[in-house]
């Protein structure tokens, strides 16, 4: 046992038990049910660096490599590298005093408790709480021997994680701010002749809502998926001279009812790479990318859709890293994503 | 075609607006303010407008006037007028690789008093927004306590409940802007930014329910949505004013913002007041997670890093003009702001007009509260000339806010989180606003 609350809550609830349903001593409002040990049990997921919360088991990075292929490296990279605006996990040692440092596992994090808590919390994005202890052993050894924190070989456990030490542990300090002492100065604060001016970056500001035909970002992530498509529809015409089609919006009344079904798996699994072309990911509405694959038949997209596959330009997790989901379910989305693709 | 003089202009905007109706005079400032940018003509613009508008001018009676309107349970839960449509929270899309894990910020420039609607507070997720069945929605409190306890929450609405108002702040608001100026508008440079009335129990009372230990001296503050976020809070700001709060404004937490249950750490980083409230664990150590070891620390210039930097310190913006709202016609302005401190309520702001080489105190309106949204004007008069306009706030207690440069001085760059330096506008004589730094 590697959590003292758990004892304390079965002691307890023994204890109510033995007492009926008597007010517990302090207790003001008597609201609320105790909460059992299994109950606990199942949310308690937390992990401290001292160790606390660990669920006894072990892994290592020789297994992890493989693990880390299908679940992690769609979105940070084979070598840990990052894919896109996606976190970097490896590398950057020695750059935080930089004018750009790099801020991983290796350079900043400054305990490998974190890692195992983070990755069994919230990862694989796509598919949070899926993973396995075991899974999540592995994968931890792994991302940390890219970092050269621990040997490929090393065995990671419950009982040896909390003596991993991080490299930049020591150089984290609680806030002791206000650092800043600025006086209520009301008159000559400053030395006009000293002043230099720095204007704003032009082009990076969502100014369209309030400034009519700016050359700016849009003010969503939808919006700006869809400027950047018009974008490219008006680049390749200016080349072959064809007219730019009309906007995708019409589509959806063309979806065959299979399609219409997989949209909804679409949007709640798929689009996080889809939509962006992460990861080598061919783009929904992005013909071109999507006739070679659907030329070598839909039994066949559909099987990598399920099964995985890895390719000289990406890499589809088996369902994308959504166990959870049937197969029809992801059958449905592929059919919306070809669909939603001609 | 040739750039009109700054006074031509002017003219011409003034002649323009007084034919225009109400609804349709935000529009054509657009124009006009497009105009000085060199992309469309106003003149056109604002006769072709003022045409389709002028028979609802007086003396006509204006078409409303002359029609019934919608009835009663038209729309049962109301929304703004439609001419209201461009009031909207947005996002920089190239911050985040997508919109699941992402911010977007509010148009606090369009926002009058201190309380943000329900649907325009910023958002902040790391998964997304669950859709939590409040019937199936529990709150978990364990460790270091005598009695785990378990509340639905109509436990939790049995309570007896408080209401405050209280601002809330993402630490990444301005952040963007530690190296030099870069975003031309107001809602990104400063929208990471609400304040709402929380209704909820005061957190200290249900951990008194479960009868905390002695050794209890951090809380580990846990989220049901897919990132399971995760922050640690010392025991001292729980007994001091953390709540966990299921309406705002009146009415129940929007999924946005947490629906059914969050926490509330009035005046800390918004990351810490975690949504969608599940679990509570309380410890003896604080568990260095994700959100405050890799994020939500503050890297300095040599290499260091401040962790839990939890107080949100003093800050102020002029939210009129702001590159969103110009300055439209010289005469009377009054220029407004919102100043906040995470350290208790705002004691004065002062104005600049000449990039900070002298002060005028300006006055603080309406409610001055503690950790709220504070609203502060200045009332003038503009006559065309350049100003470089900034804020200053100081709070109860004393605590003055910095310029960028005394920042940067003990920090550096790199730090990401808590830039809460005095910010500065330009006015240009067209009345046009930008964002600009003085260094």
């Amino acid at each position: 046992m590697f959590k003292l609350p758990n004892i304390f809550a079965v002691t307890l609830l023994g204890a109510a038990l033995v007492a009926g349903s008597a007010q517990a001593e302090g207790s003001k409002y008597n609201f609320g049910a105790p909460a059992s040990a299994e109950e606990i049990a199942g949310w308690d997921i937390d992990i401290r660096p001292d160790g606390m919360g660990l669920p006894v088991g072990s892994g290592n990075a020789m297994d992890g490599e493989a693990e880390y292929e299908v679940q992690c490296a769609a979105c940070h990279g084979v070598f840990g590298e990052g894919e896109g605006r996606w976190p970097v996990l490896v590398g950057g040692e020695g750059t935080l005093a930089d004018e750009r440092p790099v801020k991983t596992v290796g350079s900043y994090w400054p305990y490998a408790s974190t890692l195992f808590d983070y990755i069994r919390r919230a990862m694989p994005f796509t598919a949070p709480m899926s993973l396995s202890d075991q899974q999540v052993y592995d994968i931890t050894a792994y991302v940390l021997y890219m970092n050269e924190i621990i040997e490929e070989d090393f065995e990671l456990s419950n009982e040896n994680l909390a003596g991993v030490k991080m490299p930049n542990e020591a150089n984290f300090f609680v806030d002791d701010r206000p650092d800043v002492k600025n006086p209520r100065c009301m008159a000559d604060c400053a030395d006009p002749s000293t002043m230099m001016l720095a204007s704003s970056l032009a082009g990076v500001t969502p100014i369209g809502h309030f400034v009519e035909g700016a050359d700016a970002p849009a003010a969503s992530h939808e919006g700006q998926h869809d400027l950047e498509a018009q974008k490219e529809a008006e680049r390749k015409a200016d080349i072959t001279g064809e007219e730019v089609a009309a906007s995708h919006g019409a589509e959806p009344a063309a979806l065959s009812a299979q399609a219409q079904a997989g949209e909804a798996v679409y949007k709640g699994a798929c689009f996080v790479c889809h939509d962006s072309g992460l990861a080598g990911a061919p783009k929904t509405g992005d013909a071109a990318a999507w006739a070679d694959r659907v030329g070598q038949g839909m039994d066949l997209l559909v099987s990598h859709a399920l099964e995985g596959y890895s390719g000289s330009t990406g890499v589809m997790p088996p369902k994308g890293g959504r166990m959870d989901l049937s197969d029809k379910a992801v059958t449905d989305a592929v059919h919306f994503m070809v669909e939603s693709s001609h | 075609m040739t750039t009109p003089s700054t006074k031509e202009l002017l003219q011409t905007m003034q002649d323009a607006a007084e034919n225009l109706s109400q609804n349709d005079r935000r529009e054509f400032l657009r124009k006009g303010v497009s105009y000085v940018a060199g992309a469309a003509a106003v003149g056109t613009a604002g006769t072709a407008a003022a045409a389709s508008f002028s028979t609802n001018l007086p003396p006509n009676e204006p078409q409303w006037g002359k029609q019934l309107g919608r009835g009663v349970v038209a729309n049962p839960y109301g929304v703004p007028s439609r001419f209201e449509e461009h009031v909207v929270r947005r996002t920089v899309p190239w911050l985040t690789a997508e919109s699941i894990s992402s911010i977007s910020m509010s148009p606090i420039h369009d926002l009058k008093g201190i309380i943000t609607p329900n649907g325009l507070v910023f958002e902040r997720y790391h998964a997304g927004v669950p859709d939590v069945n409040p019937d199936e929605h529990r709150l978990m409190i364990h460790g270091l306590v005598d009695n785990p306890l378990i509340f639905t929450m109509e436990d939790l609405m049995r309570f007896p409940s408080v209401s405050e108002i209280k601002f809330i702040e993402c630490p990444a608001n301005g952040g963007m802007e530690w190296r030099g100026p870069q975003m031309e508008a107001l809602q990104f440079t400063h929208g990471m930014l609400s304040c709402c009335e929380w209704t909820g129990v005061p957190l200290k009372v249900l951990l008194e329910e479960a009868g905390i230990r002695p050794e209890g001296k951090w809380i580990l503050a846990e989220g049901a949505d897919g990132a399971h976020m995760s922050r640690s809070i010392p025991i001292e700001k729980i007994l001091d004013d953390t709540l966990v709060v299921y309406a705002q404004n009146g009415e129940m937490l929007r999924p946005e913002q947490g629906y059914p249950l969050r926490l509330l750490n009035p005046g800390w980083e918004g990351n810490t007041s975690i949504k969608w409230l599940r679990r509570i664990e309380v410890g003896d150590k604080p568990w260095h997670h994700r959100e405050e070891t890799s994020k939500y620390t503050d890297l300095l210039a040599d290499g260091t890093a401040r962790r839990f930097t939890f107080v949100q310190e003093c800050n102020s913006v002029i939210t009129n003009p702001c590159p969103e709202n110009p300055i439209k016609k010289p005469g009377f302005i009054e220029i407004e702001g919102l100043a906040w401190t995470g350290r208790g309520k705002i004691k004065g702001v002062d104005v600049s007009f000449d990039g900070g080489v002298s002060w005028q105190p300006a006055q603080l309106k309406g409610l001055v509260l503690d950790k709220a949204l504070t609203r502060f004007s200045f009332q003038t008069k503009w006559s065309g000339e350049p100003w470089l306009l900034q804020s200053r706030a100081y709070d109860e207690t004393g605590y003055v806010q910095p310029t960028l440069a005394q920042l940067r001085e003990q920090r550096g760059v790199n730090s990401i989180y808590h830039k809460n330096s005095i910010h500065t506008w330009q006015v240009q004589p067209t009345g046009e606003v930008k964002n600009v730094q003085i260094t």
